[in-house]
């Protein structure tokens, strides 16, 4: 919101303190300064030109050569705008000028072959306004050579100022300098309203109905006769425009006015375009259609609340008015509506409609409903001044339920328990005086605080505690450097995702953070993703039901990048719907933290003394498998082999407790990745992470390391191709004594030579105890009797001895 | 005449072996003084032709000096070829090591744990909630009443009418006060959306911490104590600060704590848009409508909240300038952290 200083002065006596410090206090005040413009200062070097003569450019068919005098000398000027013309009093920025708007400083220079000594400025130049159109043309009776800031009345200094949603009262001129008088500890001056009525009675005139009084708690109405529409004069328009309004005429730029001025939203109907000269204030009882002041057909929701007269819509209440009572230049006799609307009520028809206008805005965070007498008869007599109105006798004012002031007791005992240290109770008593709110003492320790219906926001006692603070100064509050810990356990629910991501980076993954929010075609790949009802695009439509989908958007997008070796993890929430239905419960979808793991490319690439190491499906196992022994869970979960395609995976492993699957993972299908445009080989395992994490990790305690010789045995064996080396090694350790403690495979390779479907795999055996050394005789008697049972199991045929 | 040969022999002997750095270097000492026409063997030659009284002496004198000599020379000798093997198998130090891959944590994970070692340092727990939440959690508990302006602040992604993406961890206060009672401290990072459009300074979803504190003797003056002191850990200690009225519907007074622009030092620059000042963090006490909801005595008990947004702090700390790049994942970016 802007604030012109100047105006604000007429309200707060703000001698001897500089915009310097005024700004400061505002922002330190919760009324946050976000930029500051000082018009004499951006405005210093502009003056008054007068074109005196043109002449087109030889070479450009849009440019004028402009013959300006500067009060001194007459320059050369060229000037790209078509509605420049001899004659006219101009805004003229000589050399060394900077422009506001793109910081540019104007030079000398040569445009198109000829030479230019300035500018003639537009409004949006100045950013005065957006308006690029043509060049600003002054008032012929300014004097050339003027600085603008006086001949303009460009001396004011402009503040834009973010007001909280909590503060409607600061929403205005009046509102901005209660809040400095109490800043500053000055008075606040209302000016009063000095009306001039006629004669006539008001309702005789016009009349109102309030048939919604829950959501239009009051409506004022004041009747001016005999209006000219016309022109606003110079001071009105200037301090329209500084605070970024276009004037209109003079009866929409008084109702702007005063809306600025105090804050309360005003609308002004053609009197004489309301049926019986009535006002009805009533929801819609059916979806209508209606047609704003800006000539736009809305269509209403039922329980829309409007203005009516005796027989249609005259305006959406609080929102905009309607084309049909609108104010034109031939309107003669006005009727000034100042209401009082419930906030909801506004909010809802304007995010209904998607329209917000400076009077819903106010309207919807909550106007003061006992300002509008004083909005109403200010803006009357405005109208009477500047319009050559008479103002009918009296006011029309439908209020059923008289909204009073609030009282709130103030203990000082808990202001000091809340903010930490003692403010004084004259100190206390001044602030809240200052912003206009009534005090009582009680005793010692309570005030009576009767707050007024300009602060909505003021409901309890500690609302006004945060008032003492924020105007006495948070920097006057302590900080503290002792404070007092608990001896008891702290809590860390993340501990357990920092060892995994320890885990995960030691063994060479680099962690990715995806998106959640994904496209249809994306997330489909498993699951049942939950569709956003108001998603921000297509592409970002539904929630990750699975974090492979977001692993392969990366994978795709590196490809893309030319990064064809790829080493990533993941933590992070997937969500399934659990039903068909709409969610109207936690148990209608699940939020899972999951834990994914994609390769894809070479792990290692081929070095002056490294081979390449390419990634395949024993890269990935045994990188899940590395990944389990570093947090304790190896041996603990028992592997289930699919080589059949699942709607992801061509082949994959799962990795399961108790029967209850924790993770997948294998080689990715090729139709899914060219889902996502991927054309080389990805691994991936996902596990559910919250699953994962209620697993018992095994703990075995210490074991001592051997101290006694290992024998160690190799046999390879040619077997058929379809036998499973998990099977082979299982019925080893079945069947040997309990000397052997390890088996592990060496070497598996096929050729000619072994036969058709053949294979051969070499196994190496471990044979120790760890109490004793044992004899060869012992040994030797165990893995022969091996090799002749795993000949007669699989058939198979003893190699080499 | 051979006696003062002798020192000078001795003397060059010292000079040249101290420039000794290579296995050729001592062959061509060797060469020098100890090869059959060295300079030492020349002495011995040189013996023979002095007169018979001094010989004994002399020739005392010069086995003397050989010894000295041969011994300091093997003593170089050998110290210089254990550390530069031999020209056979000499080995190429200059050749890359082997390549190993140490992977590493997200650049946002790293920030997020800076700060959660901070304020584990500071007493709070570490708590977690979901993503996916009630709109009575992410807004009604935390007093935003339905149809309130307060709403438009946080422009929301539902799901359904009462389920929607939280637009702050601030919900997970809520969920850990139901569950114990007071004294709570604790911290609550994780993953926000907001339904903003995508840009280089905003993104659908990002990372918050929330902290909160509730105790029977908590104030405004510790809230400030404890984030001055988070503040002075993670960015310095020579930093200036100001605590700013702002409104949050579940905090009452509330606050933006800023800090002074790292990049102009307080002077106005781009970054900081021209205040001199960063906004870090939003905070205050925690509004006794809250403690409502969760059934605390908020005449008995106060307590104090905050929460920050993480990519800002690591945008500020690395001089990134675009949000998408966190989570665009191209690994030539996650490589560098
Ligand atoms: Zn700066």
């Amino acid at each position: 919101m802007k604030i012109a200083l100047s105006w604000i002065k007429e309200f707060v006596d703000l001698n001897g303190i500089s915009t310097d410090e005024i700004v400061s206090q505002l922002t330190m005040s919760g009324l946050e300064v976000e930029d500051v413009v000082d018009q004499s200062n951006l405005y210093k070097n502009f003056i008054v030109g007068f074109v005196k003569e043109t002449q087109k450019h030889p070479n450009a068919d849009k440019l004028t050569i402009c013959k300006v005098f500067d009060g001194k000398d007459d320059l050369q000027v060229i000037c790209g705008a078509s509605n420049v013309s001899a004659g006219q009093k101009i805004v003229f920025a000589p050399i060394g000028t900077e422009i506001p708007n793109g910081n540019f400083v104007i030079k000398k220079a040569k445009i198109r072959g000829v030479e230019s000594n300035g500018m003639i400025c537009a409004e949006d130049e100045l950013l005065l306004s957006d308006d690029h159109s043509g060049i600003m043309v002054l008032d012929e009776k300014l004097e050339a050579g003027k600085s603008i800031t006086e001949a303009l009345n460009l001396n004011d200094v402009i503040l834009e100022i973010a007001i909280t949603p909590n503060r409607p009262d600061a929403l205005s001129h009046i509102g901005v300098a209660r809040d400095l008088a109490a800043l500053f500890d000055r008075d606040l001056i209302i000016p009063e309203i000095k009306l001039s009525e006629s004669s006539e009675d008001v309702n005789k005139l016009a009349s109102v109905i309030i048939e919604d009084e829950v959501n239009c708690p009051r409506y004022i109405a004041k009747v001016v006769k005999d209006v000219k529409i016309k022109e606003s004069p110079k001071w009105l328009k200037d301090r329209l425009e500084k605070i970024g309004l276009r004037p209109r005429n003079n009866i929409v730029d008084i109702t702007n006015l005063v809306l600025h001025e105090c804050g309360q939203p005003l609308h002004a109907f053609d009197l004489d375009k309301l049926s019986d000269h009535k006002i009805v204030v009533k929801s819609t009882k059916s979806e209508t259609s209606f047609t704003s002041l800006d000539s736009k057909e809305r269509k209403l929701p039922l329980n829309t609340l409007m203005i009516c007269d005796a027989s249609r819509e005259v305006a959406i209440a609080g929102v905009m008015g309607g084309e049909n009572s609108e104010i034109t230049e031939t309107t003669k006799n006005i009727l000034i509506e100042s209401a009082y609307f419930h906030p909801s009520s506004i909010r809802k028809t304007s995010k209904t409609l998607g329209l917000s206008t400076d009077a819903s805005y106010r309207f919807e965070r909550g106007t003061d409903p006992n300002i509008t007498k004083y909005a109403a008869e200010r803006c009357a007599q405005l109208v009477a001044d500047l319009a050559d109105g008479k103002i009918a006798n009296g006011i029309i004012d439908v209020y059923p339920k008289v909204i009073n002031p609030k009282e709130i007791e103030l203990r000082f005992s808990r202001t000091t328990k809340i903010l930490g240290y003692d403010v004084a109770s004259e100190k206390i008593k001044n602030i809240l005086s200052r912003l206009g709110l009534a005090i009582k003492v009680l005793d010692e320790d309570k005030l009576l605080v009767s707050v007024p219906t300009f602060r909505p926001d003021i409901e309890r006692e500690i609302d006004l505690i945060e008032e003492i603070a924020r105007i006495n100064g948070y920097d006057n509050i302590p900080t503290v450097s002792k404070i007092n810990i608990t001896l008891e356990k702290k809590t860390d629910e993340t501990e357990v995702d920092e060892k995994i991501r320890q885990a995960a980076t030691s063994l060479g993954f680099f962690e990715m953070i995806n998106n959640p929010l994904q496209s249809e075609k994306e997330v489909k790949i498993s699951g049942s993703p939950v569709k956003l009802a108001n998603p921000l695009s297509a592409d970002m439509e539904y929630l990750r039901s699975t974090l492979i989908s977001g692993a392969l958007i990366t994978v795709s997008k590196n490809l893309r990048q030319g990064v064809k070796d790829i080493k990533l993890f993941e933590i992070g929430d997937v969500f399934n719907k659990t039903n068909e239905g709409e969610i109207k419960s936690f148990d209608d979808f699940t939020e899972d933290q999951n834990l994914l793991f994609i390769i894809s490319g070479k792990e290692q690439d081929k070095g002056w003394n490294t081979e390449v190491i390419d990634s395949d499906f024993y890269l990935l196992k045994g990188l899940v498998d590395s990944f389990l022994a570093k947090v304790s869970l190896d041996n603990v979960l028992n592997d289930s082999y699919y080589a059949a395609a699942n709607e992801i995976y061509a082949y994959y492993l799962t990795k399961n407790s108790n029967g209850v699957e924790l993770g997948k993972g294998g080689k990715i299908k090729s139709d899914v990745l060219k889902q996502f445009d991927i054309n080389q080989d990805v691994y991936c395992f996902e596990f559910n992470f919250t699953h994962l994490k209620n697993v018992k990790a095994k703990n075995n305690g210490y074991v001592d390391p051997l101290k006694y010789p290992k024998i160690i045995r190799d046999f390879a064996f040619v077997l058929d191709k379809s036998v499973k080396y998990l099977d082979v090694k299982e019925f080893i350790k079945k069947k040997s004594s309990n000397l052997l403690k390890e088996v592990s495979v060496f070497d598996i390779f096929e050729n000619e030579t072994l036969g058709e479907n053949k294979k051969s795999i070499a196994f190496t055996l471990e044979f120790y105890d760890k109490d004793r050394t044992l004899t060869e005789d012992e040994v030797e008697k165990d893995f022969n009797n091996l090799i002749s049972l795993i000949t007669k199991e699989f058939n198979a045929q003893l190699r080499g001895k | 005449m051979l006696d003062k040969n002798i020192t000078e022999i001795k003397e060059s002997f010292y000079t040249d072996i101290k420039s000794v750095s290579s296995i050729k270097d001592i062959e061509e000492i060797r060469l020098k003084y100890f090869s059959r026409n060295g300079l030492v063997s020349q002495l011995f030659e040189d013996l023979k032709d002095v007169v018979k009284e001094e010989k004994p002496i002399l020739g005392k004198k010069l086995n003397l000096l050989r010894n000295e000599v041969s011994s300091y020379f093997e003593e170089v000798k050998e110290r210089i070829s254990s550390t530069q093997s031999n020209k056979e198998n000499e080995i190429d130090l200059t050749l890359p090591g082997k390549n190993y891959i140490v992977g590493s944590k997200h650049i946002l994970t790293q920030t997020l744990d800076e700060i959660k070692s901070i304020f584990k340092g500071l007493g709070f727990s570490v708590a977690n909630g979901p993503e996916l939440e009630s709109d009575y959690y992410n807004f009604e508990s935390l007093n935003f009443p339905a149809d309130h302006p307060a709403r438009d602040m946080q422009d929301t992604f539902f799901v359904s009418k009462d389920f929607l993406l939280r637009t702050h961890t601030t919900p997970v206060q809520i969920r850990l006060m139901e569950k114990q009672a007071p004294p709570v401290r604790a911290i609550m990072p994780g993953r926000v959306y907001r339904n903003e459009a995508v840009s280089a300074r905003s993104y659908c979803m990002f990372h918050q911490v929330d902290g909160i504190y509730v105790d029977t003797d908590v104030t405004f003056a510790e809230l400030k104590g404890t984030l001055v002191s988070f503040a002075k850990q993670f960015y310095g200690s020579d930093l200036k600060y100001r605590f700013r009225p702002s409104f949050f519907p579940f905090t009452e007074p509330s606050a933006e704590m800023d800090i002074t622009c790292y990049l102009c030092h307080g002077k106005g620059c781009k970054i900081c848009k021209n205040s001199g000042w960063l906004e870090i963090l939003g905070c205050g006490m925690v509004d006794p409508n809250v403690f409502k909801f969760v059934n605390y005595d908020s005449e008995k008990y106060t307590g104090y909240a905050f929460g920050m947004g993480i990519e800002r702090i690591a945008l500020l700390k690395y001089g990134i300038t675009d949000i998408r790049i966190f989570f665009d994942n191209d690994l030539r970016f996650l490589k560098q952290f």
